[in-house]
């Protein structure tokens, strides 16, 4: 038996006006690895990471940040530890690439320290990583929409947490740029050992990049576990009601499904 | 490019643009303040002014520059200064340029506590002002809440109460007899007639009490200027900050309100003006205020160059802020957000 999971959901239940989305659900995000979170449309997916994230207040149950209800524990203190980038997250009209990634550094400063040496370090790290160095100071709404993308990244990387949640980091971007920014946050979480957590629609995509997968049917946990066990014919059809074949991707050897 | 302040106690950045900024904006109050001082029904030459300033000249000058231009001056200076704060303060927070204590009708509320406390009983016009402001914000907010604060809704509910508002103003204003009324009616559309040390040191004196807190907001408040989802996940604790923002934009309203009177556009279009010009994404909260209280010193200066019909401020302002409210509307209808 392992040591527990830092980040823990617990009998998750969550409603929206009675409808129930998500249901006594109970899941472990791994530490270290990359856990991907996938299901069909509506299946309680994003609300699930939202609560991990202490976005979204469960009706019940709760979820444990290094055993501690998220909840009672200080909004600045979870965020020095857990950072989260929601679907198509907004800034003010103006702010550059570096001023969003040092917002970043918020859970670290305060109203008389904005502005430390460590802030200077991390967010001229986050803009390496990332490759947003040339584009520092280009405003956001000038950059395209993979490089906007990258910024946001850049932005979550310079708070410096142990885990990172991403909401779909690749809606809205072509093939080739999802494949540069999971490319890239895989590496993150190879150098930084830093535990991460997503939701990605594509199950190919899923497969090739996660250690491990939390699939979802209608608010409820249907399998977890490596991609080879849960990208499965038998399971394809089960979770998204998908006839499919089911073949080894011949790059990755991770499993890829082919629709039939 | 960017500085960085590095003390002990104390780091900062700034964009060298916002140091550029500042320190024009800083000229221009200096040179309004200036032509301020010196023009009016009397003109002071281009040296005069200063000899007087000093001790020199005869009684009239010195009762004309001392006791009336300069703290009608010094009052307009920090009138504006607290509308411009209160401004880029709920603009930034509920980040809609439509949502100004002059739109969503706080300066309404504050001006018919203060009418209410001066018509009613006779009392204190700041402590009217407040509470004015105070029940004006509690109603539009708590009508306008679901399921949290949506901008839209607030600016359209605060519109209506600000009417309403208005309308009991009027209704006040016939209550009473012909003098006091007329007085009333200059001070509603907002003036800075007759303005006296007593004025300098209400408005002075609140600025300075709550400056540290506007210093200490403005860290949380540029970080708010995010999505809810991101500001919270940034760690900041989004109810207390905003029941805190609005306590100080409704402080700064209700100051600005009981000593210029509610004076229009001037809150709205501080804001806006100032983060156009720095262009980086801040609340720009010091351009702001010194945006107001350029645009308050013109109003009155403005006022006091035509005396033969005595136009109050707010009618200056109204003439700047309207264009202003016309350009607003339409980059907010280009982005579909209205």
């Amino acid at each position: 038996m392992n040591a527990p999971a830092r980040l823990h959901a617990k009998a998750l239940s969550v409603a929206f006006a009675k409808t129930p989305i998500l249901k006594d659900l109970s899941a472990d995000i791994p530490d270290g690895k990359i856990t991907v979170i996938v299901g069909p449309n509506a299946c309680g997916k994003s609300t699930f990471l939202r609560s991990l994230a202490r976005l979204q207040k469960p009706d019940s149950g709760e979820v444990l940040l290094d055993g501690k209800s998220i909840h009672k524990q200080a909004n600045r203190s979870v965020a020095q530890r857990l950072a989260i980038l929601p679907q198509s997250p907004s800034a003010p009209e103006g702010l550059t690439v570096r001023d969003l990634v040092t917002r970043g550094r918020t859970p670290h400063q305060s109203a008389l320290r904005q502005w430390s040496h460590q802030d200077a370090e991390a967010v001229g790290r986050a803009l390496e990583l990332t490759g947003m160095a040339p584009n520092a100071n280009r405003p956001l709404e000038a950059l395209s929409g993979g490089q906007r993308q990258r910024a946001w990244i850049a932005m979550a990387l310079a708070q410096d947490t142990k885990i990172l949640l991403l909401d779909e980091p690749t809606t809205y971007l072509d093939l080739p740029h999802q494949i540069e920014l999971l490319s890239l946050i895989q590496s993150l979480n190879q150098q930084n050992n830093q535990t991460v957590a997503m939701v990605l629609h594509d199950i190919n995509l899923a497969a090739r990049f996660a250690d491990h997968i939390i699939a979802l049917r209608a608010g409820a946990i249907f399998t977890t576990g490596s991609p080879t066990e849960v990208v499965t014919r038998n399971n394809m059809e089960q979770v998204f009601e998908l006839r499919c074949q089911i073949i080894s991707d011949p790059v990755h050897g991770t499993p890829h499904v082919i629709p039939e | 490019m960017s500085w960085s302040l590095r003390l002990p106690f104390l780091s900062l950045s700034f964009s060298s643009r916002a140091v550029a900024v500042g320190f024009g904006l800083l000229l221009l109050v200096t040179l309004g303040t200036v032509l301020a001082l010196r023009l009016g029904s009397y003109t002071f030459t281009e040296t005069s002014w200063l000899s007087v300033l000093l001790g020199a000249g005869s009684e009239i000058e010195k009762m004309i520059l001392l006791d009336h231009r300069l703290p009608r001056i010094l009052t307009a200076l920090g009138a504006g200064a607290c509308f411009g704060l209160s401004g880029a303060m709920f603009q930034t927070m509920m980040r809609n340029p439509l949502a100004s204590p002059d739109v969503i009708g706080f300066n309404a509320g504050a001006s018919c506590g203060a009418l209410m406390a001066i018509i009613l009983t006779g009392g204190n016009v700041l402590l009217g002002a407040l509470v004015g402001a105070l029940f004006t914000a509690i109603l539009v907010v708590g009508l306008a809440w679901k399921n949290g604060l949506q901008p839209q809704r607030l600016v359209l509910i605060g519109l209506g109460i600000g009417f309403a508002l208005a309308a009991l103003s009027d209704l006040l204003l016939s209550r009473t007899d012909a003098r006091t009324a007329a007085d009333m009616a200059e001070w509603l559309i907002g003036t800075l007639n007759a303005r006296d040390w007593q004025d300098v040191r209400v408005v002075w004196s609140g600025l300075l009490l709550l400056a540290p807190a506007i210093f200490w907001i403005h860290f949380p408040l540029a970080r708010l200027g995010l999505s809810d989802d991101l500001s919270s996940s940034l760690g900041l604790r989004l109810s207390p900050l905003r029941l805190g923002l609005t306590g100080l934009g409704i402080l700064l309203a209700a100051l600005a309100v009981c000593t210029a009177g509610p004076l229009p556009f001037v809150a709205f279009a501080a804001g806006p003006i100032a983060r156009a010009l720095v262009l980086n994404g801040r609340p720009a909260l010091l351009g702001a205020a010194v945006i107001g209280a350029l645009l308050v010193l013109a109003a009155d200066t403005a006022s006091r160059m035509v005396p033969s019909v005595q136009l109050p401020a707010g009618v200056f302002t109204a003439l700047i802020g309207g264009p202003v409210m016309i350009w607003l509307l339409m980059v907010q209808f280009r982005k579909g957000k209205l």
